[in-house]
């Protein structure tokens, strides 16, 4: 796999580069040439070669993927804490990582003096890599009279529960700059229209072109229950339609399944089951994740969803200090959200919010530091938060709730990992897994670290300064104002 | 001649069976405004109290009868209702209520007030014998989907007459006005479904004081023309509305003001001091801090339902219920309406519950009697029974704040007025079935 | 609120199961009232009823002079506790879905209906449609979970809705009101229609449930066969057919009730309860004779068209006609009263004090089937009492204390005495938020409530 320059630089300027001196290089060929035929030979042989590189591999640089970050902190979350170390990276993988470690020849050498090393972070939940829909396709109330009104679960409302997020996945998605800036490598994205919203994919943040960004696929079905197509459009209209649709779904696969076995074990005199590609994506989704942000939304979610029968995941959480010991019991995965409530910034002085309300905005972000000391394993996903400002000021925020660095690191590496059973390649820094590393100079989530490096399946980026501290949607032209309004503290 | 004087007194029979004097004894009277009279009696002549005392016995003609025991009250009054006005809530052709326009203080609620309505004879049942009737059911901009700020005129009705004319006891007795409010983004669950984006606060804000101004600049408008209509100037035109707004502007017609928050309160009052315009305030969900500006301006309040839910989640269980209570410590004169046609009849229930949660009893019987007279001008009309009033009287077994009362019978104006209703007919005739 | 009231349930339920009520007005409903009177109450169960009780040593005691006890109050119509919508409106017979899935314990309304005296509801789903959602049973324990609601054995219910309602959403899109595309019919339009629903529906159910007959019977001889598809929607009305979950339907002109009795009979099941029923009194005889109870208003009348031969002698005519009647509220305001709502029965009829009290006790514990367990101050029953200042049926009369299952879930005195406390721990929290670190504009907090 060859080293790739990060897409930060101006890649038309190297590029251009690369050509004046080719063509320097076949100038002086030429002037040269009578001087001395066997060194111009081979010089000619490497111009032959580069050309045909170039043209071939078409506008890419082969840069030897030896690298090596040293005596550096090596958070490496699987192993033990490295307070100065060594890791070698070599192809896209992690060759070795330890104290005593020599350091190949040919490795090129980061001085790991003040920075830090940590797995490449993981989004739990994302519509990252993906590209985004345009608002037509989304179903407005423009369409809602074309389309026919839905008479039950038979009909199949919003399922989209076959759709792969790894047949979309992008390179040119606009979200993945900043979330490289965020310290992120990879993430578990899904696609996100619909009740069931399709079979998620495990990609990592960078690659030529979207199928190379697949680390695992399908790891699970996203679902979703919240009220969308309103009243009056159509089945479902209310939760308990929502629920009654998932539940008769998983019914009808469980018969599905049944039938398909029967009938392939003697079709002879037998109807034969109906083809449903949407309870083909339920059959091939190894896990599902299911919505429950309030406490009664968490304790309805762990009654309902054993009915499935299929390994779930709970996604939401922000109420969760009430039902710790309930968590701490399921033993179930859990996606806590990093989009915090918070206080509406237009609202009228005289409406007083309610004290459920004003206790949900002030101890959500205690919620992951509850979680790890109770011991409950949980990841985080970003539901939204894209930018890589606001990502460090959400995770910031739960440590400054009682969340340690540690168990932060932890529920954003080697968690989500497990969770979406990768773990035995990515999510740590151990000898042979996948290069996903953040390097930060300083500790993570203080506020003057900075992002200095990301690997992303070995490859190198290196994140802007703009790209770190911009506010959502700057992504491609960071501004100026907003940073001020950062710099001034409290946004909200 | 004997058949002659037969006939004669047969007229008089006659003519008392329709008569309105009357003789009621044999009962306890509660005037309300002074101390009740056991083993009493209220004499009628003519539509008015003549007397309230002991009498057994009246002169010829006039018809007697007798308590058996029970207790007479002064005919209860509803401070805040649409009936006569609305029929059947969810048919639009029934209904006239909340015209199109921002002011139409030219419209009188009186003159629409159907006599034949259903709700009639059913509020009257309950011991109601006048309502205030309203030209709008106060939802702002529900029905007309305009943001009408005065709707126009109430009027005081008795339940009992052949026409609306010979209904009215006070026509345009206030001029109704919905005050503005900020809608606070969020609160209609509707708005987002209907295209409309959330507005801001800052949004909401600038188009209430908008609103207030706009209202400021109406006044205005009433004053120019009342000082050239005084003068009266050359080319001077009548203008109906601005016309109908001159006894707001002089203090003779008071602003029947909906104003549910304690923003809107303090701000109806700081519009009633700039303009030195009259102001009731009509249905406040919560009293806050303007208890004392109220009371120092005398100011009266016509009381909503208290059998409603608290406005927000964290609201003490019984917020609606100690409403009355609070205006009634804080000083405030009060009424209770009930804002509505359905359940106009349970007014006294109302006030009963106000009782439980600290009203003292007496107080909760003057806010559907005596208070509601007097807050709308008819305070010597009608509301207690005292010499010289009109006759609106109820008999009752007992407490007519009371469901398990019964009302026995009611005199509209010394008139006795039958408590039958659609209600009662279709019992008797149902009970009938085999 | 929530939370304080919360710890307050908490502490008031811990090892509060035995205790004595003394010396109060006690009205059983069932057995007469007893004048200074005592309800001794053990692990949750009332143990004893009478003049003269001594409470056990140990258990405290409730003085209850010059109060009033009656049984917890009941209510056959609520939509109480429901989270994320009360209507599955989109299909004419949405019986697939559960008021048991989204009940919601959190709803503070549960509390104001227990400061009401209101100890049990049966939630139901709305009359969007002509068959609705699956219903349920609940206690009104506030502060236990969803599950801990559920009253424990009460048979599970379904809703049907005749009339306007159903038939809404089959105008032309103007009926509606709403601005915008034109919403497509939904089926049926007319009362017609509304039937046929109905009768469509449980034609289907006989179909699928002799299609699973079918397939036991084969896989009961060793055939293998492919399972007939578990319709969610067909279930629960096989249920009906099968007696095993009762019919609650909406309804208010006496030609639809008669038109739901006859569907009954032909299908061979049995209405539970009509719900509303405005006009049962002119259809009382038929309802007595089905055996179907009536759960009615107290006084609602004319918002509706179908509403306008409503009258408030509804409950009293149909009792005397035979009819097992009930009062709901159908409004999370109405059920914090529905002992001010009984008291109208005895101006509007002339039943008696304890006809009045059974319509929102023992006789709504009869329409739900749990009338072996609440409905009335019986040795045996569960403790779900109300202590009043005032005869309940008075206009001036408020509760107390409220038990469920002998466990205290309100008192009003508690109530009173912890909003100071609340009020200072909601301070805090506003204060922490309304003082940002720095303003964006640099000064003191220009947002944040005045209060």
């Amino acid at each position: 796999m060859a080293l790739r320059y990060s897409l930060e630089i101006d890649f038309r300027r190297w590029l251009s580069n690369c050509f004046v001196n080719w063509f320097a290089l076949a100038g002086h060929c030429r002037k040269k040439i009578f001087r001395s035929c066997d060194r111009y030979v081979s010089r000619l042989k490497s111009l032959i070669w580069t050309t045909g590189l170039l043209a071939g591999l078409a506008l890419r640089a082969e840069v030897p993927s030896a690298i090596a970050i040293k005596d550096a902190h090596i958070v490496t979350v699987s192993g033990e804490d490295l307070p100065k170390a060594t890791v070698l990276l070599r192809g896209g993988l992690i060759e070795d990582v330890g104290a005593q470690l020599t350091i190949p020849a040919d490795a090129w050498v980061i001085d790991g003096a003040g920075l830090t090393v940590y797995p490449g972070f993981v989004n739990g939940l994302s519509n990252w890599g993906l590209p985004v829909a345009p608002v037509a396709a989304r179903g407005t109330a423009a369409t809602a009279t074309t389309e026919p009104r839905v008479h039950g679960p038979e009909d199949r409302p919003q399922n989209y529960s076959y759709e792969r997020a790894a047949d979309s996945v992008t390179p040119a998605d606009t979200k993945l700059e900043a979330a490289r800036a965020a310290g992120f490598t990879s993430s578990a994205t899904f696609l996100d229209r619909g009740i069931f919203r399709g079979l998620g994919a495990f990609i990592d943040l960078a690659g030529e072109k979207g199928r190379e960004m697949i680390v695992a696929e399908p790891i699970g079905q996203e679902i979703s229950v919240t009220r969308g197509a309103g009243f009056g459009r159509g089945f479902p209209s209310a939760l308990m339609g929502y629920l009654s649709y998932v539940r008769q779904m998983f019914l009808d696969l469980n018969q599905y399944q049944e039938a398909k076995a029967l009938y392939a074990a003697n079709p002879v005199g037998l109807h034969r089951p109906e083809y449903d590609h949407t309870l083909e994506g339920l059959e091939e989704s190894p896990r599902l994740l299911l919505p429950a942000v309030e406490s009664q939304q968490i304790e309805r979610m762990l009654v309902f969803a054993p009915e499935l029968k299929k390994p779930f995941a709970l996604y939401g959480l922000h109420e969760a200090f009430k039902d710790i010991d309930l968590l701490k019991q399921a033993n179930v995965p859990l996606l806590v959200s990093l989009k915090w409530p918070e206080k509406p910034r237009d609202a009228d002085p005289t409406d007083v919010p309610s004290y459920r309300e004003l206790e949900l905005r002030a101890q959500a972000p205690s919620v992951p530091g509850l979680l790890a000391k109770a011991g409950v394993k949980f990841a985080f996903y970003s539901d939204g938060v894209d930018s890589a400002a606001d990502l460090k000021k959400a995770l910031k925020k739960a440590l400054d709730s009682g969340l340690t660095r540690a168990d932060a690191i932890r529920a954003l590496t080697l968690t989500p990992a497990e969770m979406y059973g990768v773990a035995d390649r990515t999510g740590s820094i151990a000898k042979g897994k996948i290069a996903n590393l953040v390097v930060m100079k300083g500790e993570a989530f203080d506020d003057k670290t900075t992002v200095e490096y990301v690997f992303v399946d070995g490859m190198q980026f290196k994140p802007s300064k703009e790209s770190q501290q911009a506010a959502p949607g700057a992504g491609r032209r960071p501004s100026l104002d907003i940073a001020e309004e950062e710099i001034d503290g409290d946004r909200l | 001649m004997r058949k002659l004087v037969g006939l004669v007194f047969c007229a008089f029979g006659l003519f008392a069976a329709e008569s309105n004097s009357v003789l009621i004894r044999n009962v306890t009277v509660h005037p309300v405004t002074g101390p009740v009279v056991e083993n009493g009696s209220v004499l009628v002549v003519d539509g008015k109290i003549e007397e309230v005392g002991h009498r057994t016995s009246a002169r010829a003609g006039v018809r007697v009868v007798d308590g058996k025991g029970m207790h007479l009250y002064p005919g209860m009054i509803n401070a805040a209702t649409n009936v006569g006005l609305a029929e059947i809530e969810a048919i639009r052709d029934s209904v006239d209520l909340d015209e199109i326009g921002e002011f139409n203080p030219q419209l009188r609620a009186e003159i629409a007030f159907n006599p034949s309505s259903e709700h009639i004879p059913v509020v009257r049942a309950a011991g109601i014998t006048s309502v205030i009737t309203l030209p709008s059911d106060g939802s702002r901009g529900g029905r007309s989907g305009t943001g009408s700020v005065i709707t126009g005129q109430g009027a005081l009705m008795h339940l009992d007459g052949w026409t609306w004319e010979e209904m009215a006891v006070r026509p345009m007795a206030v001029m109704e006005m919905l005050f503005p409010e900020i809608r606070a983004a969020g609160r209609n669950p509707f708005a987002a479904q209907a295209g409309a984006g959330a507005r801001t606060f800052q949004e909401e804000e600038r188009q209430y004081h908008a609103e207030l101004s706009h209202i400021s600049d109406f006044l205005e408008d009433v004053r120019r023309y009342k000082k050239a209509k005084d003068a009266k100037g050359p080319g001077f035109e009548r203008d109906l509305k601005l016309e109908a707004m001159l006894g707001v502007i002089d203090g003779t017609q008071p602003l029947f003001v909906r104003a549910e928050r304690e923003r809107m309160i303090k701000d109806a009052i700081a519009f009633s001091d700039k303009e030195k315009v009259k102001i009731i305030i009509a249905d406040p969900r919560e009293m806050g801090a303007m208890g004392p500006e109220l009371k120092k301006r005398d100011i009266p309040v016509v009381l909503g339902k208290v059998l409603a839910l608290p406005e927000h989640e964290d609201d003490p269980y019984d917020e609606p219920y100690t409403l009355p209570a609070e205006f009634y410590k804080a000083g405030v004169k009060f009424c209770f309406g009930t804002f509505d046609v359905e359940f106009a009849r349970n007014v006294p229930f109302e006030a009963a519950q106000a009782a439980a949660f600290g009203l003292p009893k007496e107080e909760a019987l003057k806010a559907v009697t005596i208070n509601s007279a007097e807050i709308f001008g008819v305070g010597s009309q009608i509301g207690s029974i005292d010499k010289g009033k009109t006759a609106d009287l109820i008999l009752t077994d007992g407490d007519p704040l009371e469901a398990r009362t019964n009302i026995k019978g009611m005199f509209i104006a010394g008139k006795e007025v039958s408590l039958e209703s659609r209600h009662t007919r279709e019992y008797e005739k149902w009970l009938k079935r085999p | 609120m929530r939370k304080i009231l919360l710890l307050l349930a908490a502490v008031c339920s811990l090892n509060a199961q035995t205790f004595l009520i003394r010396n109060a007005t006690i009205l059983t409903v069932t057995k007469g009232t007893i004048e200074n009177g005592s309800v001794l109450v053990e692990n949750g169960k009332i143990a004893a009823v009478g003049k003269n009780i001594s409470a056990p040593t140990g258990a405290p005691v409730v003085d209850g002079t010059g109060q009033f006890l009656m049984p917890g109050i009941i209510d056959c119509h609520s939509h109480t506790a429901i989270e994320g919508g009360v209507n599955e409106g989109s299909v004419s017979d949405s019986s697939m879905v559960n008021i048991k899935d989204v009940l919601n314990p959190t709803d503070i309304n549960i509390y104001r209906a227990l400061a009401g005296g209101l100890t049990v509801s049966n939630v139901l789903h709305g009359s969007a449609n002509a068959i609705g959602g699956q219903t349920i049973v609940v206690k009104l324990r506030w502060g236990k979970n969803a599950q801990q609601m559920i009253f424990e054995g009460a048979k599970p219910g379904i809703k049907f809705a005749l009339g306007e309602n159903p038939k809404r959403q089959g105008y032309p899109p103007q009926g509606f009101g709403l601005t915008g595309p034109t919403l497509e019919r939904r089926y049926p339009g007319t009362r017609m229609g509304v039937e046929d629903v109905i009768r469509e529906s449980f034609n289907e159910a006989k179909i699928y449930q002799a299609q699973w007959e079918e397939y036991r019977t084969k896989t009961a001889r060793g055939e293998k066969v492919i399972a007939p598809r578990k319709d969610l929607r067909l279930e629960p009305l096989v249920e009906v057919l099968n007696g095993q979950r009762y019919v609650h339907a909406h309804c208010y002109r006496a030609d639809e009730i008669l038109m739901l009795l006859r569907v009954a009979d032909d299908m061979g099941f049995k209405i539970r309860t009509l719900q509303h029923v405005l006009e049962g009194y002119k259809v009382a005889k038929e309802i007595a004779a089905h055996g179907a109870g009536a759960s009615t208003f107290s006084d609602w009348w004319s918002y509706k068209i179908e509403a306008y031969d409503a009258t408030p002698y509804n409950a009293a005519l149909m009792t005397k006609k035979g009819v097992l009647v009930s009062l709901n509220s159908d409004s999370d305001e109405l059920q914090r009263h529905l002992n001010l709502e009984a008291a109208k029965v005895m101006r509007y009829g002339g039943l008696s004090q304890d006809e009045a009290l059974a319509m929102v006790t023992i006789n709504p514990a009869k329409q739900l089937g749990i009338d072996n367990s609440v409905g009335s101050i019986e040795v045996g029953k569960s403790a779900d009492l109300v202590l009043f200042d005032q005869h309940p049926l008075s206009g001036y009369s408020k509760p107390l204390k409220v038990w469920i299952d002998g466990n205290q879930y309100f008192d009003r005195a508690k109530d009173l005495e912890a909003r100071a406390d609340f009020a200072k721990k909601k301070k805090v929290l506003l204060d922490k938020e309304a003082t940002p670190a720095r303003g964006p504009r640099g000064g003191a907090a220009t947002e944040g409530p005045s209060q």
